[in-house]
């Protein structure tokens, strides 16, 4: 958590940490003073790597949160501002809860309290870079986490991998972020386009039936493309037939010319692939030019907040993947134990957005105590280990070959207005997905992790 | 090839684009052409619109009241914003008057942030814009082509205010010299502000009748102001009917290009715009010379 | 006052007393200050910045917009041409220099560097040549444009080199290898120096165009481009050419981000940067160079400041945003400028005191020599039925007209008779309806009004179009450089100041009685001085031939004697052409008058002649039956 800070103080403390390490660095005497600092002498053989051993040598630990505080994501990002917030407060707590997913984190990790420290994003790559080497330099960030654009996501895990400190990402929809574009030091705890279209296509062949015709909203850039490619390949394996790929782009506001074009066509189910207010501006305007009336809606990766934007009355009976609902605490106590944590203190239930960060900051601390220290190529090599662990998502753990997470998601299907319990009863869930089942073969996407110095 | 249908309905959705981004360049076009001022506010106070007429309607369950409402607080926003900020910014060059403009914009925006959230909001079309209508072949939402003939009726309305009222005429006046409009002995300040009131409100009461299309971003309005940039300079800067024609010339490049193919759309606006201003940069009903 | 008549024969006795004590050619210091000040910064700064916080990452990313700020500063802040698409090259820069260092085509950091540069600039050439054709909003709107079809660009036809969204990664850290021995660079301090050596050398590059002629021309093209473009100048190869240089400052500090983030971010592109970089440019205060570094400095210090901010959240840009409002208001020319107007108050001296002029006065004004030799009385302007028909309006019917060898003739006629645009006609500023004018036999019929000084003949306007930002001095160095250089000449590192020049603009602000005001802006003077600089300018130009409109305007009756003696004192080796209103002037210097009346030549003939003339004074009071006169 942050401390109430004014501008010069929260800078100065920059400085004095610099100082700090300093006196640390050159002789004994400084780092005499500080508990752990037996840890220094055992480290003292390892060349530093990004923060370390600088940052793990105070009675705390700096995580860097490069979240969309502003921009289109904004929702997405306060969530997992509040997410890792959440987390860390409960680690450091030593909650019980935090020891049913990890059982070593005892109070802190490595004894250590957690500070975490946000910074904006604005969904644009250069200034999340920026961000996150500011942490790494300036605050000695051991990890750095957060991100709902995969170009910043991918832009990140890069600047981490250079600089040896642990990303993880939160929201990243497109393949590349654990395909061409892996890095050694970069992790993604949540499940991406190619796992949730290889999940849905049955399930959608299941539900709207084997010959349907469907018609693709797709955004201008990568996600978009990755996301729509792989909802061919596997809805055109279930007998449907593509009728046409409207591409628009990247925050189009009116959707109205790409409907009209789908409406000239005869294709009875719409995919929309976009993510955020696309989406809902795409589906809101299908409403308005009557498609749904003849169209069914699939939402092969759905944003989180999508079905309040829309409202019921648009969502119900379209299909849909998330990385979480909350509804899942009915069969899942530890998503009963995150859902309640988080909306005692937000006062408000939780996404996807915000159950990646909560569980991408226990599973580093986690790798962490594995690896018994934070050197960060032993952390990397604690969360390739493969040791699985219990997740408001089931059981998961990081493939060792490209670090992609291979936790269960849920495939959703919108309830009528009628059937609604409560103002956030959106979805039925159809089908909680393994996630193991639906990754794609290693090396398939095209991942070569780099070395790890 | 696209059916004679499909082009129709493209032609015809071009349309509706067009005449609202039309009444969104009014505004700026008006505001530019009178005080010299380029409002880079604009897309902040359509926001402000809209966000106001979202409360309107959420306490009221009116439309016409939400239109009512949103516009109001717009113009209240741009009164104030011309009385506290613009009226010392009239002497200084124009890049300072970009530079404020744009920062009022930045605050504005994130005002509605802070206010609203992140998460965007829908606001329902009035009960008698639900539906389809259906024109032949073509198969288009009721309340588009309501707001059709609401943008067409508030254009004509800015017409009737601007060429045949004396206040428009002074504007008018003002555009082409608002110097010897002073000298005249005309209260010009007052005239600033009305125009600078009435620039901001048309942007307010777009946003609000675009709403029920649209969901509610505070972001949303950086896309309307550049591209009511490029309307204004293929219709001419500063002038009325100028705004008109550019806007329904961008709606309709919009769209076709939507049709032929859809990447290129946005693009294809700004290629517009370069080729205007390479061989005819006063836009194709501006006025000779006038920078 | 009687000194006036005098002084173009006096020679380079001190008739004009310099002011100043230091009146330096000494003084290297103080020439150099800037330069050394800001050497002196770059040095200290790693020692006293981290105090308030900033780190040695930060100063780096100031440094790197500073340097893109330098060249915009020579566009916008010297130039006057707001540029909303300088991310255009920015990115052209930085990709091209990441794509070659990551692809390894070119793995010398230097070279490659230079690569990205050079394309950088290609763009800016053809971007330049494109926008430049417009000026004010519409040029604006046009860089805005061109801009955003780059980013387009970038993120769709060239996604392959540039990665498209991705950007490019892992761009090498910098080595340099010289020889005997490679440097590497790595991040942190070894960085800042890297890249503050870029900044200082652009920074003395560009101090040497701004003082140069060269960039003196870019100053008068910022104050009044019609003027500039009157006395002699190309003002189009002009502004292509600062924007080039400018294009080139962008893609050095675009591939110097690629290197120093080892990541070249697509956002490079986008119309946020461009913004950026006007934002901090005009908040730092443009044409001082350092405006735009002084703007990065606080926009960003601000930016990573609030962020850090206990629980602001996501308020961090609402206050950012409020600042940035206030800072514009309260900083009318920007921060930079506030500090130069304070600083200017303190001093009892003006700071715009140009003390590297030379003291000389040439013993005369040069004047260009005539392309044919002439003998007295012969014409050395023509016109020959000009004839200029706006629509149905016939503003010039079928003129004839001669100008003579060391001839004074004037040109009157009641209001709307045309002589103005009969003028401009004359001054090959407006091209002819049907009609020709010669100038010395070769025929310059709407050729411009550039090439026309240059052939040596110019106009002094009617209403005063003089650079009112800038000194008398460096007024009239404007038409000086234009005669000295030609249209045009690209000599931005050359030093102002030479004995020619210096002796050619004293001789000239002499023979205008200006030289105790040599140092003054000319905002600050009064009409009578400005409008005897308004002929100073014209006399500058070094023309044979001289076209005064209504010089005696809007003077008081001593003022106008001043000017009466001042025009007949400038006689020598000069033929003049004067349209006035004032009879009695016109009569008393005149030695041929034609009258002009509804757009045709009423009367021609000498002083007397036009005096007595019935035609001329029916046309003058207007006859019985007229209603207008």
């Amino acid at each position: 958590m942050d401390d109430k800070k004014t501008l010069g103080q929260a800078l100065q403390t920059r400085v004095k940490r610099r100082s700090v390490l300093k006196a640390g660095a050159a002789g004994v005497a400084g780092s005499m003073l500080v508990p752990g600092a037996v840890r220094v002498a055992m480290a003292e053989d390892k060349a530093p790597l990004g923060a370390w051993p600088a940052g793990s040598q105070g009675d705390s630990v700096f995580v860097g949160l490069t979240v969309d505080l502003t921009g289109p994501y904004s929702a997405q990002g306060a969530e997992q501002k509040n997410a890792y917030e959440l987390a860390a407060e409960m680690i450091n707590a030593g909650d019980p809860r935090i020891q049913k997913i990890s059982p070593l984190l005892k109070k802190g990790v490595m004894g250590k309290t957690i500070k975490v420290g946000a910074a904006d994003s604005e969904t644009k790559p250069n200034t999340a870079v920026q961000a996150a080497t500011r942490f790494i330099h300036d605050n000695k960030a051991l990890m750095v986490a957060g991100s709902t654009s995969s170009a910043v996501a991918i832009a990140l895990q890069k600047v981490c991998n250079r600089e040896h400190t642990p990303y993880f990402t939160a929201i990243s929809g497109s393949t590349e972020t654990t395909g061409v574009d892996c890095q050694r030091y970069g992790f993604r705890p949540g499940y991406y386009a190619y796992m949730s279209c290889k999940a849905i296509a049955p399930v959608a062949a299941k539900e709207f039936g084997k010959n349907r015709k469907a018609a693709y909203l797709t955004p201008d850039y990568t996600y978009g493309h990755t996301t729509t490619k792989s909802m061919i390949e596997f809805s055109e394996k279930e007998g449907w037939k593509t009728v046409t790929n409207q591409v628009h782009p990247l925050g189009a506001k009116d959707y109205s010319s790409y409907l009209i074009n789908i409406a000239n066509t005869d294709a009875d189910v719409l995919v929309v692939v976009a993510y955020g207010a696309d989406a809902a501006n795409a589906i809101k305007q299908a409403k308005q030019f009557g498609l749904l009336d003849k169209m069914k809606v699939l939402l092969p990766y759905m944003s989180g907040y999508l079905e309040k934007e829309i409202g019921a009355d648009l969502m119900q009976g379209a299909l849909a993947v998330n990385g979480f609902w909350w509804t899942m605490q009915d069969t899942n106590p530890l998503a009963k134990d995150f859902v309640e944590a988080y909306d005692k203190k937000f006062g408000a239930k939780p996404r996807d957005a915000a159950l990646y960060a909560y569980l991408g900051l226990i599973l580093w601390a986690d790798a962490v105590e594995r690896a018994k220290s934070f050197y960060p190529p032993d952390v990397v090599k604690a969360l390739e280990a493969g040791v699985v662990r219990d997740t408001p998502v089931g059981k998961m753990t990081f493939r060792a070959e490209d670090h992609q997470g291979d936790a269960s998601f849920p495939i959703m299907r919108g309830k009528k207005p009628a059937d609604m319990k409560n103002p956030d009863d959106f979805f039925d869930v159809i089908e909680v997905v393994n996630g193991k089942s639906v990754l794609p073969p290693v090396g398939l996407p095209g991942c070569k992790l780099g070395g790890y110095v | 090839m696209p059916s004679m249908s499909l082009v129709f309905s493209q032609l015809f959705n071009g349309l509706s684009v067009g005449l609202l981004l039309a009444l969104i360049s009014t505004g700026l076009t008006i505001i530019y052409g009178t005080l010299g001022v380029i409002n880079f506010a604009h897309g902040a106070l359509f926001v402000v619109g809209a966000y106001a007429g979202y409360t309107t309607y959420a306490l009221t369950g009116s439309f016409v009241l939400a239109v009512a409402g949103g516009s109001a607080v717009a113009l209240a926003v741009g009164l104030v914003m011309e009385r506290g900020l613009m009226r010392q910014y009239y002497s200084r060059p124009p890049e300072d008057q970009i530079l404020v403009t744009f920062g009022i914009g930045i605050v504005l925006v994130e005002i509605v942030r802070g206010l609203y959230g992140g998460v965007s909001l829908s606001v329902a079309p009035p009960s008698w814009g639900t539906g389809i209508a259906r024109i032949g072949s073509l198969i288009y939402p009721l309340y588009r082509l309501e707001t059709l003939g609401i943008a067409a009726v508030t254009l004509l309305l800015l017409y009737f205010v601007l060429y045949r009222t004396s206040l428009g005429l002074i504007v008018r006046a003002g555009i082409e010299d608002s110097q010897m409009v002073n000298a005249l002995g005309i209260n010009v300040k007052r005239t600033f502000l009305v125009v600078f009131g009435i620039g901001a409100m048309a942007a307010g009461f777009a946003g609000v009748v675009n709403a029920p299309i649209v969901a509610l971003t505070p972001d949303m309005g950086f896309r309307y102001l550049v591209d009511s940039f490029v309307v204004v300079v293929i219709g001419g800067v500063g002038s009325f009917p100028g705004a008109v024609v550019g806007g329904i010339i961008a709606g309709e490049i919009l769209s076709l290009t939507a049709m032929i193919n859809p990447q290129y759309s946005d693009v294809m606006l700004f290629a517009a715009m370069a080729l205007v201003l390479i061989f005819r940069p006063q836009g194709l009903m501006g006025q000779e010379g006038r920078e | 006052m009687s000194t006036l008549q005098t002084t173009t024969l006096q020679g380079d006795a001190a008739a004009a007393p310099k002011q100043a004590v230091n009146s330096s050619r000494g003084g290297i210091m103080r020439r150099q200050l800037p330069e050394m000040l800001v050497g002196l910064g770059l040095l200290a700064a790693p020692f006293i910045l981290p105090v308030v916080g900033m780190s040695p990452d930060l100063l780096t990313r100031i440094l790197i917009w500073g340097l893109f700020g330098l060249g915009f500063d020579l566009l916008f802040g010297y130039t006057g041409l707001l540029s909303f698409g300088q991310a255009a090259f920015y990115g052209t820069g930085g990709f091209v220099t990441a794509y070659l260092l990551t692809s390894g085509v070119v793995s010398n950091l230097l070279l490659a560097l230079l690569i990205g540069t050079v394309m950088a600039s290609i763009a800016g050439l053809a971007i330049g040549y494109l926008t430049l054709r417009r000026t004010g909003i519409y040029f604006a709107m046009s860089t805005l444009a061109f801009g955003e079809m780059f980013y387009f660009l970038e993120n769709s036809s060239f996604k392959e080199y540039t990665g498209g969204e991705n950007g490019i990664a892992g761009v090498p850290p910098p080595e340099l290898s010289l020889g005997f021995v490679n440097i590497h660079i790595s991040s942190g301090w070894p960085m800042y120096w890297f890249v503050a050596i870029f900044f200082f050398v652009g920074y003395l590059i560009a101090r040497r165009i701004v003082r140069s002629p060269f960039g003196t021309v870019l100053k008068a093209i910022r104050g009044n481009p019609k003027r500039a473009t009157a006395l002699g100048h190309s003002i189009q190869s002009y502004k292509l050419t600062v924007f080039v240089v400018a294009s080139a400052y962008a893609g050095l500090a675009g591939g110097l981000l690629g290197v120093f983030q080892s990541y070249m971010p697509p956002d490079a592109f986008a119309l946020d940067t461009s913004a950026q970089l006007v934002i901090q440019t005009v908040m730092g205060g443009a044409g001082t160079l350092l405006g735009p570094l002084l703007g990065a400095t606080i926009w960003l210090y601000l930016y990573e400041g609030l962020q850090q901010l206990g629980d602001i959240g996501a308020y961090w840009k609402l206050i950012l945003g409020i600042i940035f409002v206030i800072l514009v208001t309260v900083f009318r020319h920007g921060v930079a400028g506030g500090i130069l107007d304070f600083v200017r108050h303190r001093r009892a001296r003006p700071l715009a005191a140009d003390e590297e002029g030379s003291d000389r006065v040439a013993g005369a004004l040069d004047i260009v020599p005539p392309l044919s030799s002439t003998q007295a009385g012969s014409p050395v302007l023509e016109a020959r039925g000009v004839t200029k028909h706006y629509g149905g309006l016939k503003a010039n019917t079928d003129i004839n007209f001669t100008l003579r060898e060391g001839e004074l003739h004037g040109v009157i006629g009641p209001n709307g008779a045309g002589k103005s645009t009969f003028f401009a006609m004359l001054a090959g500023e407006l091209a002819t309806t049907s009609g020709k004018v010669f100038f010395r036999g070769k025929e310059i019929t709407g050729i411009g009004v550039t090439e026309v000084c240059q052939l040596g003949m110019s106009k002094s306007y009617q209403i005063n179009q003089l650079f009112e930002h800038l000194t008398v001095r460096e007024n009239v160095m404007i038409p000086v450089l234009a005669r000295l250089r030609g249209k045009y000449r690209n000599d931005m590192l050359r030093g102002l100041h030479s004995d020619e020049l210096d002796s050619q603009v004293n001789a000239a602000i002499g023979m205008v009685d200006l030289t105790r005001q040599a140092d003054t802006r000319v905002s600050d003077m009064s009409y009578g001085e400005k409008r005897r600089l308004e002929i100073g300018l014209a006399l500058a130009t070094g023309a044979n031939v001289l076209l005064f409109d209504e010089p005696l305007a809007g003077l008081g009756p001593e003022e106008r004697v001043l000017v009466v003696a001042l025009l007949k004192s400038v006689r020598e080796g000069r033929s003049m052409v004067i349209v006035e209103h004032d009879m009695d002037a016109m009569f008393e210097l005149a030695e041929r008058i034609t009258v002009l009346y509804e757009g045709r030549k009423l009367a021609e003939g000498g002083p007397d002649e036009i005096r007595r003339n019935p035609d001329v004074q029916t046309a003058y009071l207007g006859g019985m039956d007229d209603e207008s006169a």
